[in-house]
């Protein structure tokens, strides 16, 4: 009998709501024009468009202005970074970031250092956490740009971006923050948080994939160079003509969120609690980031188990063994070896990601086989008992 | 092209491997190697295997190759175990190119059960 598909892998990507989905079905179905069309049609486009990016810029706080649309997480990491740093290349080429970085933000600061760019690459502590003193000392004079990410996809742990943040400001360093995985899950405000570039994407939060946004502040200096060309829309940073459905479909997905942040986080926070105290008791099992990171992520490795066996042995539970975009390779999570994980410790590592449809029947069952999986594969090892 | 990387074959045995142990009245060797580790145990009566028994720790292709081979040395003679049919493993399993290592580590454990079995 095929046992139920249970899906825990919302860090990944997550259903898109149905009003998300009603509202993307009535743009596609009424408004096929371009927005950048200057008839009625395309008018009307435009204000789809507008009417998204207020419903966006109530839920961070912040000007509809501000925001650029994007195809994703990845667009918007890769214009905040190339196109702060390469804005600001005249005055400096030193640039921050961290080790546990997405691979959005990590490959383009490799590709920055190809042209002539140096990279200080700030080690966390063994929770996956940076001290602003730690942060403060990676800054020299020539630095331009740094880039931290709000909450990490593989662990969940959230830094400290105001106090970050702050350090940049009075360093005037451009200061840029992966929130893909922060964004309609943790109230932000980001008129209140010395932020100067935030990426975000709409699949995290149940709107649609293939749109995203960077949220460009108006503080003096912050400006970046685009990283596309063909068109003068978005004011030319980033050209391309909308997808108004995506766009509005975002949209819809923001204003869902606003409404509901706190009482998701209080589901998650039980679900993780049910999770962790299923598995804790599992001989040789490790947290891996910290305990007062995000609710919606659990990271735990397990010692004596190859990862690859354990993530078959647990289905029909879906899970990731890594971050969804660097799973196909069997290497370590580069991630955990950044928390000083071990090799095996690493390749161990299952991250647990729970969301609005879970329920506390998914978590336990999940734990339940966990448990079972470890122990089937201890006992089928060299050196177990008979 | 599927983008499952287990064959039905490796789902179906690395679920119910059904030579999972070791025997205790058998001769038994372990090999490790590229971070796996296969320990092979066999009971011969009369030059044949009588049973043989796995433990591994690896992949899902390195428990189900395992299993598999223990089924297909099982009740034959133990100078069986001088061949060992990796392109049949690899194939029947569709075990991925990189990691035809992890199945030469099965085959050293192989040949090391049948030099123990010989002395």
């Amino acid at each position: 009998m095929t046992e139920r598909m249970i899906y825990l892998d919302y860090a990944a990507s997550t259903p898109v709501d149905a009003r998300v989905l009603d509202r993307m079905r009535e743009v596609a179905q009424t408004n096929c024009a371009n927005p950048s069309s200057t008839h009625a049609a395309g008018r009307e486009a435009q204000d789809i468009i507008a009417a998204a990016a207020g419903q966006l810029g109530r839920l961070l706080n912040v000007d509809p202005d501000t925001l650029v649309w994007t195809s994703g997480a990845t667009e918007s990491d890769n214009l905040a970074i190339a196109g702060g740093a390469r804005h600001r290349a005249h005055r400096g080429k030193h640039l921050v970031t961290m080790k546990t970085e997405h691979k959005a933000v990590t490959d383009m600061f490799e590709t920055l250092v190809k042209e002539g760019f140096e990279v200080t690459w700030v080690e966390p502590d063994g929770n996956g956490l940076v001290s602003p003193e730690v942060f403060a000392a990676a800054l020299r004079d020539d630095t331009q740009l740094a880039s931290i990410m709000f909450v990490n996809n593989e662990t969940g742990v959230i830094q400290d971006i105001e106090a970050l943040g702050a350090i940049c400001r009075e360093r005037n360093v451009l200061f840029h923050v992966d929130g893909a995985q922060a964004v309609g899950k943790l109230p932000l405000d980001l008129s209140a948080l010395p932020v100067d570039l935030l990426s975000l994407t709409g699949h995290k939060f149940y709107g649609p994939k293939g749109i995203g946004a960077l949220y460009i502040s108006d503080h003096p200096g912050c400006h970046v160079e685009p990283i596309l060309f063909g068109g003068g829309q978005q004011r030319r940073i980033r050209p391309g003509t909308l997808p108004t459905d995506l766009v509005a479909g975002l949209g819809m997905a923001a204003t869902v969120a606003a409404g509901r942040i706190k009482a998701d986080l209080e589901h998650l926070r039980g679900l993780r609690k049910a999770l962790w105290d299923g598995i804790r008791s599992v001989d040789g099992v490790t947290l891996n980031g910290d305990p007062n990171g995000f609710p919606g992520i659990l990271n735990v490795s397990v010692e004596d188990i190859e990862g690859e066996s354990l993530l078959l042995a647990l289905e029909p539970i879906c899970v990731a063994t890594g971050s969804a975009c660097n799973s196909k390779s069997q290497e370590p999570s580069y991630v955990l070896r950044a928390l000083g994980r071990t090799d095996l410790q690493a390749q161990s590592a299952i991250r647990f990601s729970v969301g609005r449809p879970t329920t506390m029947d998914e978590v336990e069952f999940a734990a339940a086989r966990y448990r079972d999986a470890v122990a089937r594969l201890r006992k089928l090892a060299p050196g177990a008992v008979a | 092209m599927s983008l499952d990387p287990y064959s039905p074959a490796v789902r179906n045995l690395f679920a119910a491997p059904s030579h999972a142990g070791t025997l205790a009245d058998g001769t038994t060797v372990l090999v490790e190697d590229q971070g796996m580790r296969v320990e092979l145990s066999a009971r011969a009566e009369q030059g044949r295997l009588a049973a043989m028994r796995f433990r591994v720790w690896g992949c899902p292709h390195l428990i189900a190759a395992t299993e598999w081979v223990c089924d297909h040395y099982e009740a034959g003679p133990v100078a069986a175990l001088e061949v060992f049919p990796a392109a049949r493993i690899m194939e029947y399993l569709a075990v991925p190119t990189e990691k035809t290592g992890r199945i030469l580590v099965l085959e050293d454990a192989v040949q090391a059960l049948g030099r123990s079995l010989a002395s």
